[in-house]
């Protein structure tokens, strides 16, 4: 795995490094004008992009059918891809920290709970929408999995909204936040891990050539 | 003698093609030719043999394991038509990409291989020329000690020099008689060159399975005219076709037919005329 996962790391450099440098100056940018910690809603999901890129690079330059005859077993490919997914995601939210923490050396007063509770939300869009978009990478062409992976942030927000929604059936969320959209990430992080086995399950089967 | 590669009554439907219990063997030390048409099913055998499409029916035996797990994988070197690597790579990158994924990398005898091609380390795949690619495909097969290497369709489109080196490294590679290749091509002259036995597939079904030599010294094409092709034995017809003075005969052993029928020409024929007359000639009704 950590073969596919060094090609990957390749594949995407210049990506993620643009996507980190966006973040931190957009971080900068946004500082004066709203809360900086929103940004870490924004970045798991922007920087998952280049997940995106390596899935088309290895469609369009046939490296799908390469390395289906190395030795590295089915479910280890996919497994990187979600392994990847969720590096990325985390790397994102770092970059977002950056400019936080360089404000925040700055006397600009950033809570840990803002923190907290916009890093969950970002990271929960991101789980979802990885869930939904990376096996549909796997059973469509490439140009209907980047319309998935576009649609998928959406489908993401409109999922953790409808999942506050029923959490605050249970128990009033405005008192709890926190509790909640925790609660909301570990539904998206089970979601996730299903998703993976889904999508060892179909890859298995699947005939490539 | 052991087979390095075995396929027996191997099928898979499609909804316009069948591969029809495809059987043969890639003996161990040599080197063996999967010729036909486009489309005939020589990709579909080798993606099904690989474990990359599924298998209807049918065994397939690699070194001597039915079980295509890491450890027969590490032995088998395989190069598709194109290089099937990112482009965005370059070979030095694609070295640590495969010392990461080959247990018996030899980076040393990789990096040697580059200088032998005259490949840039450095530069992008994706600036590279098709024979280029090639090259370096055939650098990755030949850098983690194969014991079978299987090329799909690898020297189509090439130019004949860049082929001619290939042909010699895939000589060089059978040497010691513990190596064997399975090269799948409709370039029968490459094949004439280097390869022990043709296997031929027409229509997803193997046609035969024949050493080389048997083909090239024994078959032969027996032209006559319509009485003279009358007055033969249909028995002793493969295949046949009219063309606009004469007809062409396909014979399975020239020697023989010459002394039975001496009247005739018979000329030796190429793997390609082989080939061309049993798909677009008629079978002889007794």
């Amino acid at each position: 795995m950590k073969g596919v996962l060094v090609k990957d790391l390749y594949i995407a450099r210049s990506n993620i490094f643009v996507t980190i440098v966006s973040l931190v100056v957009l971080g900068f940018g946004l500082a004066f004008l709203l809360e900086i910690s929103a940004l870490l809603v924004l970045a798991p999901a922007a920087a998952t992009t280049a997940a995106f890129i390596s899935i088309t690079s290895d469609a369009a330059s046939g490296w799908n059918k390469n390395v289906i005859t190395m030795p590295v077993p089915r479910n280890q490919i996919i497994g990187e891809k979600f392994l990847f997914y969720i590096l990325l995601a985390v790397l994102g939210t770092l970059a977002a920290l950056v400019p936080c923490a360089v404000i925040a050396c700055f006397g600009m007063k950033i809570t840990l709970y803002s923190l907290l509770l916009y890093g969950t939300i970002g990271m929960s869009i991101c789980l979802l929408a990885g869930g939904i978009s990376l096996p549909c990478a796997y059973l469509f062409d490439p140009e209907k999995s980047q319309i998935v992976f576009m649609m998928s942030f959406m489908a993401g927000a409109g999922i953790i909204t409808g999942l506050v929604l029923f959490i605050n059936v249970l128990f009033p969320v405005k008192e709890n936040v926190l509790l909640a959209f925790n609660i909301v990430l570990i539904i998206s992080a089970i979601w996730f891990f299903i998703s993976y086995r889904i999508a060892v399950k179909v890859y298995q089967k699947r005939d490539i050539s | 003698m052991t087979n390095a590669f075995m396929v027996s009554g191997l099928t898979k439907t499609y909804q316009d093609f069948t591969l029809d219990h495809v059987s043969f063997t890639v003996p161990s030390g040599t080197i063996v030719g999967l010729i036909g048409e486009n489309g005939a099913g020589k990709s579909t055998t080798i993606n099904a043999a690989l474990g990359l499409i599924q298998k209807e029916d049918g065994i397939v035996s690699i070194l001597d394991r039915e079980e295509l797990d890491g450890d027969v994988k590490e032995q088998i070197g395989i190069v598709f038509d194109g290089s099937n690597y990112p482009e965005i790579l370059s070979p030095r990158k694609l070295n640590r990409v495969m010392k990461n994924i080959y247990r018996t990398w030899d980076e040393q005898a990789y990096l040697r291989l580059l200088k032998q091609f005259s490949l840039p380390a450095d530069k992008q795949i994706k600036q590279f020329s098709k024979g280029m690619k090639m090259k370096l495909a055939i650098s990755v097969a030949f850098s983690h000690h194969s014991r079978l290497l299987i090329l799909d369709e690898a020297t189509s489109g090439l130019d004949p020099v860049v082929r001619d080196d290939i042909l010699d490294m895939l000589l060089n590679f059978v040497q010691d008689e513990e190596h064997s290749i399975l090269v799948s091509s409709h370039i029968t002259s490459d094949l004439e060159k280097i390869a022990d036995y043709i296997v031929f597939i027409h229509e997803g079904k193997v046609v035969f399975e024949k050493p080389k030599d048997e083909l090239t010294e024994r078959y032969g094409i027996l032209k006559c005219g319509a009485v003279q092709f009358d007055g033969l034995d249909k028995s002793d017809i493969i295949s046949y076709r009219k063309m606009d003075y004469e007809w062409q005969i396909l014979v399975s052993d020239r020697g023989r037919m010459q002394k039975k029928y001496p009247k005739t020409l018979i000329v030796p024929a190429t793997i390609d005329e082989i080939m061309l007359l049993y798909v677009k000639g008629e079978k002889a009704e007794n």
